[in-house]
């Protein structure tokens, strides 16, 4: 039995999902299980390893994107009776790009050395927290702005919406649908639940963004800069409604809260504060 | 003296103190009026390249030397509110040290002497700045020695003249970068040590690197971006470290290149407990904006396009270009605008605007300085030194 399934998130960029999967399994495949979710990808667009197509005509004009994209994969293994069967879940999107050598593995190694972490990033060579991670390769943060996450089973639990298995509120909020603040929220919940969110440096991914610049087209999103307008647009009127936080930096305030409180709580993680 | 009035004023309102650079008269003028007439503390941060001592031939602001400049501040602050600051001081800070390629210890003795000045003249803050070095790039260590060379010269300077004096220390500028915690911690640690070792006041403030950075006229820093920006820790992990660090060691965190922040992230300073913040080249740009506007709007666009030229001729404006620029040279001209105010031509063409705009009832400097005093007021609201409504 693996301990992971890996979701990887696809909109009509087969050939780069393809490679990401092979390098997956190549590296992980002893490990991890590979489960691609089509955003309302085009039927001719599809990779070879998909999983399941979200083909309703919402997606096929909007797609998912990151939340509702990674909902619909996490509750189709809850729908299909698997989600038990893994230890956590390796959440990505297709333009992730790992390093020639096993990620997976080392991020289950960092897990089972952390027991209160629920949620892991790895790092990139070009994130300013590296300088954060040069004597402990593993710290405790709270903000991690990144589109790799690995999610501990137990963790997704506590927060999970069992009554609503589906694209828009398993666990991340759909109705953020560019997933401004989203990992903010993600991390209070994570905090409040007595889960700490961590960056490690003992793997390396990064996100190539050279796909959405050149390539949106065919991604059937808006352009770099008119997709980052409505990111935040449509993520502060997010934040707005849902918590009446009219700034991130209210949002970082909240999260920074639960972050502190949990260290009250747990003195014996305090070396792995920033 | 300064040190409790500054902390006495933090503490009861809560606020972040805005540090004005003095681009020109008008920006001068505006940040005087704005001080008097609410009743608050501003810093007038000047650079050496824009105020310098008579030895050192001035700077580009009016030509003004340290003295001069002083004594026209002194004279206008009815009320005492200004506080006369020196910016990055300290060896090759000034552009002619730079062309006579100084030595170590000639750049040193010149720091000192542009430094005396400063004291002579009435300046209050005093930023020791050397991290400059147009030999090599000096070490944390090598930095920290030559802080404590100027730090002692200026305290028995000061000492010497019955000047009540404070500090500001800081190590880089500009860089793009993020100092480290390690770094910080450091750096305050050892000035601490320096300061009891030999009776020193500590420093009051320290410049932290919060993810600000100007290009252009847009702060391309961390601060105010959604998404990452590569090399540099997101301000969200950044400054509360940082001010963590500061609140230890009892010193004020001060903030540069403040410039062209959002209202938001402007008025999140004093909830952060930034302690105070400097702008510059905005209020310089907001007034050559203000000058081509009322030119423009007045049939005077010749007037407009003749200091366009003398302001792209400058080439004051290649340092703050993005690598991958898309400006025109009009965007050019008005980065470069408030460098050439003083020029001869410069002020030819405005005694020309003058004498065509009061025809039709307009006072150009006064229509100047309001809108740079708009400028000021954006901060000063933000920061909660004067209130909204």
């Amino acid at each position: 039995m693996k301990r992971v399934a890996t979701i990887i998130l696809n909109r009509n960029l087969p050939a780069v999902t393809d490679s990401l999967c092979r390098h997956l399994i190549h590296h992980d495949g002893d490990l991890t299980d590979v489960f691609v979710v089509e955003a309302g990808s085009d039927t001719e667009r599809l990779s070879t390893h998909t999983s399941w197509h979200a083909d309703w005509p919402d997606a096929l004009a909007h797609g998912l994107r990151y939340s509702r994209g990674m909902n619909h994969g996490l509750s189709q293994l809850w729908k299909e009776g698997k989600f038990k069967q893994y230890d956590a879940f390796f959440l990505l999107t297709n333009d992730t790009e790992l390093q020639t050598s096993a990620t997976v593995g080392p991020l289950m190694n960092v897990l089972d050395q952390h027991p209160r972490v629920g949620i892991l990033s790895p790092c990139a060579e070009r994130w300013g927290e590296r300088l954060l991670l040069k004597d402990q390769s593993t710290k405790y943060f709270w903000f991690i702005h990144n589109n790799a996450y690995l999610l501990r089973r137990e963790f997704v639990e506590a927060i999970l919406n069992q009554h609503q298995p589906n694209h828009m509120g398993f666990v991340f909020d759909g109705s953020n649908f560019r997933g401004y603040g989203a990992e903010s929220e993600l991390i209070a919940k994570a905090y409040a639940n007595d889960w700490a969110a961590a960056i490690t440096s003992e793997v390396w991914a990064m996100e190539n963004e050279s796909h959405l610049l050149t390539q949106a087209d065919l991604i059937k999103t808006e352009g770099y800069k008119e997709n980052l307008q409505l990111y935040v647009e449509e993520g502060r009127s997010w934040m707005r409604h849902k918590y009446g936080f009219n700034s991130r930096w209210s949002m970082q305030q909240y999260v920074k809260c639960f972050y502190d409180k949990f260290f009250e709580f747990h003195p014996e993680f305090s070396s792995y504060q920033i | 003296m300064i040190q409790q009035r500054l902390e006495s004023f933090l503490q009861k309102r809560k606020c972040t103190l805005l540090g004005v650079g003095p681009m020109s008269v008008n920006c001068v003028d505006a940040a005087i009026e704005l001080s008097n007439e609410h009743e608050v503390p501003i810093l007038l941060i000047a650079s050496r390249r824009q105020i310098d001592s008579k030895e050192f031939g001035g700077g580009y602001v009016n030509n003004w030397t340290t003295e001069e400049f002083a004594r026209y501040v002194i004279d206008h602050d009815k009320k005492g509110k200004l506080l006369l600051a020196r910016d990055h001081g300290g060896p090759w800070q000034n552009t002619q040290e730079v062309i006579e390629n100084l030595s170590l210890r000639r750049a040193m003795e010149s720091a000192k002497a542009s430094y005396r000045a400063d004291l002579e003249a009435g300046f209050q803050i005093l930023h020791i700045d050397p991290s400059i070095d147009v030999h090599g790039q000096p070490d944390v260590d090598e930095v920290l020695d030559r802080i404590f060379e100027l730090y002692e010269y200026c305290w028995s300077q000061a000492q010497q003249l019955g000047q009540d004096v404070i500090f500001e220390i800081g190590t880089e500028e500009q860089s793009g970068s993020t100092n480290s915690q390690e770094e910080l911690d450091y750096t305050l640690n050892a000035v601490q040590q320096f300061c009891k070792k030999y009776r020193l006041p500590q420093p009051t403030f320290v410049v932290i690197q919060c993810g600000t950075r100007v290009m252009e006229t847009r702060n391309v820093g961390s601060f105010d971006s959604p998404v990452r920006v590569a090399d540099e820790l997101p301000a969200e992990i950044q400054l509360p470290k940082m001010i963590e660090i500061c609140n230890r060691y009892g010193i004020f965190m001060k903030e540069h290149n403040t410039d062209y922040l959002s209202d938001e992230a402007l008025q999140w300073h004093p909830r952060l407990g930034i302690h105070a913040a400097n702008v510059a080249p905005e209020f310089g740009v907001a007034e050559t904006r203000a000058l081509l506007s009322v030119l423009e709007a007045n049939n005077l666009a010749g007037l407009s396009e003749r200091f366009l030229q003398i302001a792209h001729a400058s080439n004051k404006w290649n340092k703050w270009m993005l690598p991958a620029t898309q400006a025109t040279d009009r965007d050019r001209a008005i980065i470069a605008g408030h460098y050439v105010f003083s020029t001869p031509e410069c002020v030819a063409l405005k005694e020309e605007a003058n004498r065509a705009l009061a025809s039709k009832g307009i006072n150009l400097d006064q229509y100047l300085r309001q809108q740079v005093k708009n400028s000021i007021l954006r901060y000063l609201r933000n920061f909660r030194l004067v209130r909204s409504t």
